[in-house]
């Protein structure tokens, strides 16, 4: 973790309707830097994530990733999201693809990457997810953490400059969550910033640089995991740690 | 006894000549059931670039050809086929547009067949998850490139068995043909009848050829339905 800022989120704002879900989010993301995002459901978490690469119009605020500030329908904007990998908590591969065509789709169709490089680059990336003999199948199957270490694998194959997790593990069963917050640790391990949405409280202790509590749409408390996890000062903080623990 | 098998006699009898009747009218069939073939070919081919045209239309989402593919629609599924066929057949050439007999009838049952298409190919694009789009645009796809690569194909695959149907349907709606004087299986079958006052077996041999093709068809839609369906497997 350094001192360049990745991505500064202004003032954000976000309504559908007459819900205002996101109520003035700032934020500053250094390279580097893991950042995991509690609070409970409701609360504008995963709506602040989707606001970052666009999958959501943002109604006010801004957004400036590496120093540009792209508005949405904007030119250039849908290029941005190349840079920003996110990972969903349902995964979505593509069910009519096998896994090798799920992780080469992107950088050879908007990237336009050889065929062969593309192949070379997926299968490295599936053996780093521990996926390797996985390459010839479609994703039905696959067990669920094998999903979504294909769809980090796909994610990381634009080669981006920082990825949104979306509550990664929250559909996956008990057993399978460890495999794939490994492979998440291991990329914090190797510098790659990241933004996490998560429940799993543990893990967000161990592995973030920051933690954000969001509540109503705000962020009520920032910290070290120390802060939050052991000296929370937010009252509704301290009771959705006491609801976890 | 003998009332028995003064019956009986007559059974046979009556099955050797349907089956004398049968046989002898099956092979002068043959060019009709060609015509059958060519206009479900037609109809089915056609009306499938239409169905398709059609759903790009309203893909675009400007509101005036949005409304044009409605209003087609209504006026296709809120009339009869046959009223449809006369329609064209008749009611246009009082308006100068004249065709021939079989370029009605290939016109009436694409128009048909297009609109139910369409509506075939809209539901099945609304049943991709909206999450493909999603993963789509997350991995830097235009909105073109998300159409080509992830909702079309898996579009295609969830409309096989209703597209498959429609086919079937097309194939038996042309026999609605032979009322604007083409003389396919259907008007030939009624020829024959007439000419030989003998309904049973040449309504028989008609039946035949339908459920022939229709098999075949049906066949052929199994086959590519498996053939899509590996990545469920």
């Amino acid at each position: 973790m350094n001192d360049k800022i990745v991505l500064e989120i202004k003032n954000l704002h976000k309504h559908f309707g007459d819900l205002e879900v996101l109520k003035g989010i700032d934020l500053e993301v250094y390279e580097g830097e893991v950042i995991s995002i509690i609070g409970g459901s409701g609360s504008g978490k995963s709506t602040m994530l989707r606001c970052i690469n666009g999958l959501e119009k943002r109604n006010k605020g801004e957004i400036i990733f590496e120093g540009e500030n792209v508005k949405h329908g904007q030119k250039g904007f849908i290029k941005l999201r190349e840079r920003i990998g996110m990972v969903f908590q349902h995964f979505y591969l593509f069910p009519h693809k096998k896994i090798i065509e799920n992780i080469t789709l992107g950088p050879r169709v908007v990237q336009n990457i050889s065929k062969a490089e593309a192949t070379e680059q997926a299968l490295k990336l599936l053996k780093k997810v521990g996926l390797e003999d996985k390459a010839k199948v479609y994703p039905a199957m696959l067990s669920g953490g094998q999903k979504q270490r294909v769809a980090i694998a796909r994610a990381l194959a634009m080669k981006p400059d920082i990825m949104l997790f979306d509550e990664p593990t929250s559909a996956l069963d008990p057993e399978l969550v460890g495999e794939v917050l490994q492979v998440i640790q291991q990329l914090a391990k190797e510098g790659m910033t990241m933004l996490i949405v998560t429940h799993e409280m543990g893990f967000a202790r161990e592995v973030s640089d920051r933690v954000i509590f969001v509540n109503e749409g705000q962020i009520a408390e920032m910290g070290t995991p120390e802060e939050i996890f052991e000296n929370p000062k937010d009252e509704n903080l301290k009771r959705f740690i006491q609801s976890i623990y | 006894m003998t009332v028995f098998l003064e019956h009986l006699t007559l059974f046979y009898d009556q099955m050797i000549s349907f089956f004398e009747v049968a046989l002898k009218f099956a092979p002068k069939f043959l060019p009709a059931v060609g015509l059958t073939l060519q206009l479900s070919v037609f109809s089915i081919f056609l009306g499938t670039i239409f169905g398709l045209l059609v759903m790009l239309l309203k893909l675009t989402r400007l509101k005036i050809l949005e409304k044009i593919t409605d209003i087609y629609i209504s006026i296709v599924r809120g009339t009869p086929l046959l009223l449809q066929l006369y329609f064209i057949f008749y009611g246009l050439p009082m308006l100068g547009l004249k065709f021939s007999g079989f370029t009605s009838a290939c016109i009436g049952l694409a128009f048909h067949s297009g609109a139910y298409i369409s509506e075939i190919f809209r539901g099945a694009l609304n049943a991709v998850h909206p999450g493909q789009v999603e993963a789509g645009k997350a991995i830097g796809m235009n909105r073109l490139q998300i159409f080509y690569y992830i909702t079309l194909p898996q579009a295609v695959k969830q409309a096989i068995p209703a597209l498959g149907n429609q086919f079937i349907i097309a194939v038996k709606d042309s026999s609605l043909a032979s009322v604007i004087t083409i003389t396919e299986t259907m008007l030939i079958a009624r020829q024959f009848v007439a000419a030989t006052y003998d309904p049973f077996p040449i309504l028989f041999v008609a039946g035949c050829y339908y459920y022939l093709i229709i098999t075949l068809l049906s066949f052929a839609l199994k086959i590519v339905e498996r053939r899509l369906s590996v990545n469920e497997r």
